[in-house]
């Protein structure tokens, strides 16, 4: 009986994570078969292993340097986010007053508006900064996009943070502002993991805005190289999916060194509260 | 001197000011233009005209806004409360001590790493009709491919989209349930056995009013994100057949890529007010349940 029991539990988890694998098959077996092979015929469930895609789809489509512009912007945008929400969550958290309350309940409201309706003003915004095709104009952007649901995190754990941890800081002469960067944010890691994560992977995979600010050929992100596939090379199966496969590698091995602290940042960030 | 001293003894009080700027000068400031934006006919070329509320008395005769709107409402509904089941499910079993649990939560999460574009481009490629992966397989299984135009009208199209999604992120709404079943003190549930309450009386009373915190973040940001789909949309059918699978954020991209400017910032204006409504209306009626409670 409990033999049983326990085997069903392991078949139940198997099937699981059987169902969350199937895309990374799908991309795997279509960027390792050969051109000729872009349907599945027969029931042969193993790809060719023709690593040759590989190179032909780093080379027609810039994925290198799209490789580059999506590092910088994700690793830049990161960054921004993680100094401005960390230290805007510990000002609202610890120091409360009538504005750093309000500033958090509009960030909360903002968090429920889409970016996608902002795109014209903000087009307009970016042309007169001259922000377009810019790296920097597209770290600030992404950053902004990030701060509210980040800040919320932040201020979340800061609050059930014991204040001793400060205070002893600041009675050896530390202000409260370097007190934060010198002690405090050692302490955030498990959200700071999560904010990684969450973001990072938002700006990673960001589309909706990069197609209006990134449209120069040297800009191009990696969702937007992939994309090129599809729309300018007429759905070369393969070759998406090779590039689709470069494009994802940086973000899965960044989801598994950052996800040990993920379901802790988030529980002491947002859920405890 | 005294001055800066005495700010830099005081400069926590603005440690808020760079989160505020950025955010205000990238989402505020042109979030309050875009509303003057939505009153005016601006469409890029000539100058733009105060019409009042002209663009959206135009939406509400607007076939094909409505249409939209009916898919973009039917893929919220059906993906908020599917992502929130089995998000909270595979919570369930993924809080249990067993060999493995960490890394099969990583697993159940990852397809949340991809891009909804790509995860779009791979489903298109399952799903083609007459020759995708499904289709072939199948048929050399001999089960049958009849109906496979999965992608053919717009009802099984929405389905399948539905689907796609809350397969795509039910490890994201699971994690959020994850760390709120963390959060449960074990006393409570030792107090409730000896009360002799079994598991579905102990689930009912404890787990779900414990989690409470998760199911408004999760409820709340799977009504945005459902709300404002557009990527996968665009790669699996690009709004297709037709306008018939089409979403309000497609809409507003299309009309601005056709220099309808005006007029698609107001349709995104009317998406604001959909998702915002609903959201508070929920969060209304929650915060009320757990006074309550």
């Amino acid at each position: 009986m409990k033999n049983t029991r326990t085997f069903g539990k392991y078949a139940l988890v198997a099937g699981m994570s059987l169902l969350s694998l199937i895309p990374f098959y799908i991309l795997l077996y279509l960027a390792l078969n050969k051109p000729s092979r872009t349907l599945f015929n027969g029931l042969s469930l193993l790809p060719d292993f023709n690593f040759s895609n590989f190179l032909e789809a780093w080379a027609t489509s810039k994925m290198g340097l799209a490789t580059v512009n999506s590092l910088i912007i994700t690793i830049g945008g990161a960054i921004l986010i993680i100094l401005a929400a960390s230290s805007a969550g510990y000002a609202i958290a610890r120091y409360s007053n009538k504005f750093h309350q309000s500033v958090f309940n509009l960030l909360l409201i903002c968090m429920m508006i889409p970016a996608i309706i902002i795109t014209v003003p903000l087009y307009t915004l970016m042309k007169s900064i001259g922000g377009i095709n810019t790296h920097w104009a597209m770290i600030l952007l992404m950053a902004s996009n990030g701060i509210p649901f980040s800040v919320f995190l932040y201020a979340g754990f800061i609050k059930v943070l014991p204040r001793e941890i400060e205070e002893s800081a600041i009675i050896d002469g530390c202000t409260p502002f370097t007190s934060f960067w010198r002690v405090t944010f050692h302490f955030l890691r498990p959200v700071t993991a999560a904010v990684v994560i969450l973001q990072g992977l938002a700006i990673w995979n960001n589309y909706g805005q990069a197609v209006f600010f990134l449209q120069g050929q040297d800009m191009r992100t990696i969702p937007l190289a992939v994309s090129m596939f599809f729309q300018q090379y007429g759905a070369q199966w393969n070759l998406m999916a090779a590039a689709a496969v470069i494009g994802l590698a940086p973000a899965v091995v960044a989801f598994l060194i950052f996800q040990k602290y993920f379901v802790k940042g988030i529980t002491a960030g947002a859920v405890k509260g | 001197m005294i001055i800066l001293r005495k700010l830099w003894n005081n400069l926590h009080l603005f440690m808020a000011l760079p989160a505020i700027l950025l955010f205000g000068l990238f989402f505020i400031y042109p979030l309050a233009q875009g509303i003057g934006i939505s009153l005016t006919d601006s469409n890029g070329m000539s100058a733009p005209r105060f019409i009042g509320l002209q663009n959206f008395v135009d939406f509400f005769h607007d076939a094909r806004a409505k249409k939209d709107v009916y898919n973009t409402v039917f893929f919220a509904i059906g993906s908020a409360p599917l992502l929130n089941l089995f998000g909270f499910l595979y919570a369930l079993i993924l809080d249990r001590p067993f060999k493995g649990k960490g890394f099969v939560r990583a697993v159940v999460y990852l397809p949340a790493v991809i891009s909804p574009l790509i995860m779009g481009y791979v489903w298109y490629f399952i799903l083609q009709p007459d020759r995708g992966f499904l289709y072939h397989l199948l048929e050399n299984l001999h089960l049958g491919t009849g109906g496979s135009d999965w992608l053919g009208n717009a009802h099984s199209a929405l389905i399948v989209l539905v689907f796609i999604n809350v397969w795509q992120f039910v490890g994201m709404t699971m994690i959020i349930y994850l760390a709120g079943l963390q959060s449960i003190p074990k006393e409570l549930y030792e107090a409730c056995e000896i009360d002799g309450a079994g598991y579905m009386k102990s689930l009912w009373y404890i787990t779900i009013p414990m989690v409470v915190q998760s199911i408004k973040i999760n409820v709340v940001t799977n009504i945005i994100g459902s709300l404002s789909v557009f990527e996968v949309i665009m790669a699996l059918t690009d709004g297709g057949p037709g306008y018939s699978t089409e979403s309000l954020s497609i809409y507003i991209l299309r009309m601005l890529y056709g220099s309808f400017t005006g007029y698609s910032t107001a349709v995104a204006m009317v998406l604001f007010a959909m998702i915002i409504i609903p959201v508070f209306i929920f969060m209304r009626y929650i915060n009320k349940k757990e006074f309550e409670m």
